[in-house]
């Protein structure tokens, strides 16, 4: 009879910190949503390399919270030690009116540690070294014109901010991370919502890389709307080559421009021009590979489930994460908006020489941007190649939108 | 309103800051960019073209013989490089009679397309 009754204790205890009784029904949505995204990014393929450890952070947070737990110190009387089996010799000691204390410290979850890399900033600004690594900035120096493109698409970013704020529900520094949706830039977001409001940080990321999947989606129906068919067939004329001085050059330029008149923008665009600086300089190959390939990809992964693991149902299913997501789409379509419309400019400014649609680039989804310009330009003209010259507006929102972060983050960071 | 005042603050700022560092920027790319095309045009004014005489001997010889080869002044083709290339040619063609009329680099940069592919690999940034 004591057998059954000890077996059923334990029967009681496993049940008790399983979590059948620990979970609550928000961590239960947040699984089912998560299957969401998996299936999106298994099945679909929307951005499977960011949304697929994304949702499996998501995933395993809602099942095992203690997996970002915080570490812990319990202030511990020896005869409480010893009842746990531990050495008191191996613990610090406080002592309080008289009484002396043992430190006891357990550690906090794997991901909590992990996290720390977004928390403090380093793993946007590493990401932003492999896509400098990757990235040809040779359509923009060639078309330096392109620069205004990447600057229009970001008005986006500060009229959300402005809707943002009237609506009356977000802070200042809320809202300025909700805006930074705009820009499509994944890290950047990343990077402005860590300094400005960490507490939002799943709903923002979760919007960003989804409303970057949604390009191809959400784009052309807003390019057709804003230009005519004679501006959509628009045959650009061919980019003059460029020397690898004019490249080895551009980054170094860039960074000390930047950094001088924005230095919240530094780690973004520094990395970004350290990895571009090492692809053309065309002596570092080894690092240059290391950082575009294997550093990427570990810190795609640390990124992906981390930031999936903020998005604990507690936090994501409130209306506030309704609001995000509304607000989000919203500064991508107008950041759209702006670009086209600013190519329109362009297109009239050099008597038809500039196609609109490359305005569209400006957000800086590198290259799914550049090519749906492509595509909504060649169902005009199946022989009109706007691709290359796309990728300068392209190129230049990454640098805009890291200059639009860094003007958000040094009037907000207060 | 206090608040809002403050976001219309920040939207100027805003566009201010992006547009005149990313204005700055069209400057000075397009200028150092006329810079170093003018200067590399007056360099290929200079150029004079490599040529190697014809080659029936062994590929030791070639290395000798193309040592002497004329060498453009920016950083053109070396005597190193048309040496081994000489001697690839030779290893290839042997004992037929052959002539190395010049050698010019191939265009390194890739097309529209074969950039896309590259350029896919960074779609999920």
């Amino acid at each position: 009879m004591e057998i059954l009754q000890q077996l059923w204790q334990i029967i009681c205890t496993l049940i008790n910190e399983s979590g059948l009784s620990k979970l609550s029904w928000e961590n239960y949505v947040m699984v089912l949503i998560s299957f969401a995204l998996m299936y999106l990014a298994i099945k679909k393929q929307f951005e499977p390399l960011l949304l697929l450890p994304i949702a499996f952070g998501m995933c395993l947070v809602n099942l095992y919270p203690s997996i970002m737990g915080m570490p812990e110190t319990q202030m511990l009387t020896e005869a409480q030690l010893l009842e746990k089996g531990v050495d008191p010799a191996s613990y610090t000691t406080t002592v309080l009116n008289g009484q002396t204390y043992y430190n006891y410290t357990q550690n906090g979850g794997l991901f909590y540690y992990l996290y720390q890399g977004v928390k403090l900033g380093i793993y946007p600004p590493l990401i932003f070294l492999g896509i400098g690594c990757m990235t040809d900035f040779g359509p923009l120096i060639a078309n330096p014109k392109s620069f205004i493109l990447g600057a229009a698409a970001q008005i986006g970013i500060f009229l959300t901010f402005i809707i943002a704020t009237a609506l009356g529900i977000f802070t200042a520094k809320e809202a300025g991370s909700i805006a930074i949706i705009g820009g499509a830039d994944g890290p950047t977001a990343i990077f402005v919502t860590t300094l400005l409001a960490p507490h939002l940080l799943g709903p923002i990321a979760v919007a960003a890389y989804s409303y970057m999947a949604l390009v191809p989606i959400i784009q052309p129906p807003i390019m057709r709307l804003l230009t005519t068919k004679k501006e959509r067939s628009v045959v650009m004329g061919q980019l003059r080559p460029v020397s690898k001085l004019e490249r080895v050059l551009f980054p170094i330029i860039v960074v000390v421009i930047v950094a001088i008149l924005l230095p919240d923008a530094a780690p973004l665009v520094g990395m970004l021009m350290l990895g571009n600086l090492f692809r053309e300089s065309g002596v570092v190959e080894r690092i240059s590979k290391t950082a575009q390939n294997e550093l990427m990809n570990i810190i795609t992964i640390f990124l992906g489930v981390t930031v999936g693991a903020t998005a604990s149902g507690q936090v994501f299913l409130s209306w506030q994460t309704l609001g995000i997501i509304g607000l989000g789409l919203f500064a991508f379509c107008l950041a759209t908006a702006c670009g086209v419309l600013f190519g329109k400019i362009m297109y009239k400014a050099t008597g038809g020489k500039v196609n609109p649609l490359i305005g569209s680039a400006g957000v800086s989804a590198v290259p799914m941007a550049a090519r749906i310009s492509q595509k909504v330009g060649q169902e005009e003209n199946p022989g009109n190649f706007l691709l290359m010259h796309a990728m300068g507006p392209n190129v230049a929102g990454v640098i805009g939108s890291a200059v639009a972060a860094g003007v958000l983050l040094s009037v907000l960071k207060v | 309103m206090d608040n809002m005042m403050q976001a219309f603050i920040l939207l100027l700022a805003g566009f201010v800051v992006v547009f005149v560092v990313l204005i700055l920027l069209i400057i000075i790319v397009t200028l150092y960019g006329k810079i170093i095309t003018s200067i590399q045009n007056k360099g290929k004014k200079k150029k004079t073209k490599t040529e190697v005489s014809p080659r029936i001997a062994p590929a030791a010889a070639v290395v000798n013989e193309t040592e002497k080869a004329q060498i453009d002044d920016d950083g053109g083709i070396n005597d190193e490089i048309i040496a081994v290339i000489a001697a690839a040619v030779d290893a290839v063609y042997g004992e037929k009679p052959h002539r190395i009329k010049g050698i010019k680099k191939s265009r390194s940069a890739r097309s529209a397309w074969s950039r896309a592919g590259v350029l896919d690999n960074t779609r999920p940034f």
